[in-house]
């Protein structure tokens, strides 16, 4: 005990130089705040190169050590860059060798003499900015695919048969009424399918369950789309032929050629076809090959029943049909090719893409029924309407078969729901990847356009978070992507029209992206804004 | 063990955290209420630029503001109204210099400089907080560093790319 106190006294200074020390380190270690900054880059950041580069370099503020470089390749792999020298505040590094063409990102994490670790990526294309894979139709649950394929199938067939058979009972099969029950059942199916297609395509909308669909949101968003008018305009059609069926001939006549127009209007309406542009040449197209089909295909019903059920009308009844159908005929095969070369493009698109595939099978069972008309016209119905007994029975044979042959045709028809024309896959292709985020002093309405893998073009519209105009000073948008290893791609937008814009930005990988909007709103005052930005491949 | 040595080891103590490359302040604790010297610390220009200008922004509370004169650069104070009215030794302060300004200058990116002003913190600072005086570096063609970000609650300077420099405010003793 008594030997303590000289030892402490003794070794008293050793202990303030230990204390001193410690205290020294733990200063030097809390405030690590300065960072480095890239001051250059080659290949520079978002620039293109002829060929493959031997070697990158990295340009500091201040000297660094690299802790993780990498490169990320065109097809998503990810290869480290351990090769490197470093040179006063320049980082050269050896380029892996035989890189392909496409776009590059050179992701880098590097620790300061401050202990800082700071991150960033350079952008760069080899030959071209990275394309895009080929794209596949969203897909919805097939449950759902099944029951909007059959609701289709539904309304075709009851819209054309009912609408078309009610035209044909009040112009050509007068004064016989056969046919009037199938014409009513018809159009009761039409009715029911009709209204049932919003709830379906709300569904398909939302991207919700079959299950949903007794929620009035699916019902709400289905009216909402372009198929709301649709729908209307073919209620309004089925009541007219409805009505049509209780009245006189003169008026009957009136309602079912307004009720063909409302039927014409509401499939050129809504669909990939009557949406296409050129609108002028597409929407008519439709109507007329609506029309067209209900004249056909409405016909055959009644007609069959007035053949089978020998009503003393049918002779003269088939007379009319024969004279009268080439004008409905002619306008539906017309309409129908311009339709197809407008939604293929390209003749190869007619087997190698899958709406093409359907048009095909299409064409041969159109081919078909023409086959069938043609033989009918020809061959039977001069006999048959003589009253030859053989002549009637194949006639009648004809029609059931024709019958059947535009329900399958229909059916194809209700398959197109699920195959994007050429055309509309390509827009789909360009749709923009939109986003909005919202903090409590600013938000962002974002658009990258297209929102896919490759170059685009960034418009950023700035409010206050009170959805007042935000005056910005500067904008700069960064980029990363953490689940693929990307430090941050910073842009800074530059102001026109009104909205925060950032051309050539190559977007380098699909998947999340994490954004972050730097808005500096005085000289003082920066805000942030941080969300997510989905990329498709 | 020297007297030396002790000196040394206390140098050593002392003299590191000078070499930062961000805007910070020298001396990053004071006490409130009291008179306070900020030495802004400048040590890198804008991405291998000069800077031509130093602006600084002085946060609420912070009053009776005057800058140190400075050979080559001309200091500009930018007066305004304060948020609410502050007690200086007895006096009411409601207005006063709620900016300096040097311009003129030119600090090139591989020298270091400093830039002094003495303020009064007032009592209505808390202490146990942290208080940011946002700093503009400006270079030529528009290029400017802003050591403005002042972190979010739960977060630390660290976090940041550009934090603001932070003076940390204790109780007097």
């Amino acid at each position: 005990m008594t030997d303590l106190l000289p030892m402490l006294r003794r070794l008293f200074p050793a202990l303030v130089l230990l204390l001193l020390v410690a205290a020294g380190l733990t200063a030097a270690s809390t405030p690590v705040r300065a960072h480095a900054s890239l001051t250059g880059a080659v290949p520079a950041d978002g620039s293109m190169v002829p060929s493959p580069p031997t070697a990158f370099a990295l340009t500091f503020s201040e000297p660094t050590s690299p802790l993780l470089l990498r490169l990320i390749t065109p097809d998503g792999k990810s290869l480290p860059l351990d090769r490197f020298t470093l040179r006063d505040r320049t980082l050269d590094i050896v380029a892996p060798d035989a890189l392909g063409s496409g776009t590059y990102v050179l992701s880098w994490r590097v620790v300061s003499e401050d202990g800082h670790p700071v991150g960033g990526s350079v952008v760069f294309s080899i030959g071209a900015a990275s394309g895009a894979a080929p794209l596949v139709a969203d897909a919805a649950e097939p449950g759902l695919q099944a029951a909007i394929w059959t609701n289709r199938l539904l309304l075709y067939g009851g819209l054309f048969v009912g609408i078309g058979g009610a035209f044909f009972l009040a112009w050509l099969g007068a004064p016989t009424r056969d046919g009037a029950t199938v014409i009513s059942v018809a159009l009761a199916i039409g009715t029911g399918a009709a209204l049932l297609s919003i709830g379906l395509q709300g569904l398909d909308a939302l991207g919700a369950p079959l299950g949903a669909l007794g929620q009035p949101i699916v019902w709400q968003t289905g009216f909402a789309t372009s198929l709301g008018k649709s729908v209307l305009a073919s209620l309004l059609a089925i009541a007219l032929a409805g009505a049509s069926l209780a009245l006189p001939a003169l008026p009957a006549r009136v309602l079912t050629v307004l009720a063909l127009i409302g039927l014409g209007s509401a499939l050129a309406a809504s669909g990939h076809a009557g949406t296409a542009p050129p609108q002028w040449l597409t929407r008519p197209s439709v109507f007329l090959h609506a029309v067209g089909i209900a004249l056909w295909g409405g016909a055959l019903a009644p007609l069959g029943l007035q053949i089978a059920r020998r009503s003393p009308n049918a002779a003269a009844t088939l007379r009319r049909f024969s004279r009268f159908i080439p004008f409905a005929v002619l306008p539906l095969v017309a309409s129908g090719l311009l339709l197809a070369m407008i939604q293929l493009e390209n003749l190869r698109a007619l087997w190698s893409s899958a709406y093409g595939q359907v048009l095909s099978a299409k064409l041969v069972l159109v081919a078909l029924l023409f086959a069938l008309a043609a033989y009918n016209r020809l061959r039977l119905t001069e006999p048959a309407r003589q009253g030859e007994a053989r002549a009637t029975r194949r006639l009648l044979g004809s029609i059931r078969l024709e019958i059947v042959l535009v329900l399958v045709i229909f059916g194809l028809a209700a398959l197109w729901r699920f195959t994007p024309p050429p055309r509309a896959l390509a827009l789909a292709a360009a749709q923009p990847a939109p986003i909005h985020i919202h903090a409590l002093k600013a938000m962002a309405d974002i658009t990258v356009t297209p929102g896919r893998v490759g170059a685009v073009n960034v418009d950023m519209m700035l409010m206050t978070g009170e959805f007042g105009p935000l005056d910005a000073k500067e904008v700069t948008l960064v980029l990363a992507n953490p689940a693929r290893g990307i430090e941050p791609i910073r842009r800074k937008a530059e102001r026109r029209d009104g909205l925060w814009r950032i051309d050539g930005l190559v977007m380098p990988a699909p998947g999340e992206w994490t954004v972050r909007l730097d808005i500096l709103i005085t000289d003082f005052e920066m805000t942030r804004l941080e969300g997510a930005l989905p990329i498709r491949p | 063990m020297t007297r030396s040595t002790l000196l040394a080891a206390a140098l050593l103590a002392l003299g590191t955290g000078t070499a930062f490359a961000h805007v910070t302040l020298e001396v990053q604790q004071a006490p409130v209420p009291s008179t306070y010297k900020a030495v802004f610390r400048a040590g890198h220009g804008c991405e291998g630029k000069p800077t031509i200008k130093v602006r600084v922004q002085i946060p609420e509370g912070v009053i009776s503001v005057k800058p140190q004169p400075k050979p080559g650069w001309t200091i500009e104070k930018v007066r305004g109204k304060y948020a609410s009215t502050y007690d200086y030794y007895g006096t009411p302060t409601s207005e006063g210099v709620k900016e300096i300004i040097w311009s003129g200058g030119n600090l090139p990116d591989d020298e270091y400089d400093e830039f002094v002003l003495r303020a009064y913190l007032t009592k209505d600072l808390k202490p146990g907080t942290t208080l940011y005086f946002p700093v503009v570096q400006e270079c030529p063609d528009g290029a400017a560093e802003r050591w403005i970000e002042i972190p979010a609650e739960g977060k630390s300077a660290d976090d940041y790319e550009y934090p603001a420099p932070g003076l940390k405010l204790v109780p007097k003793n």
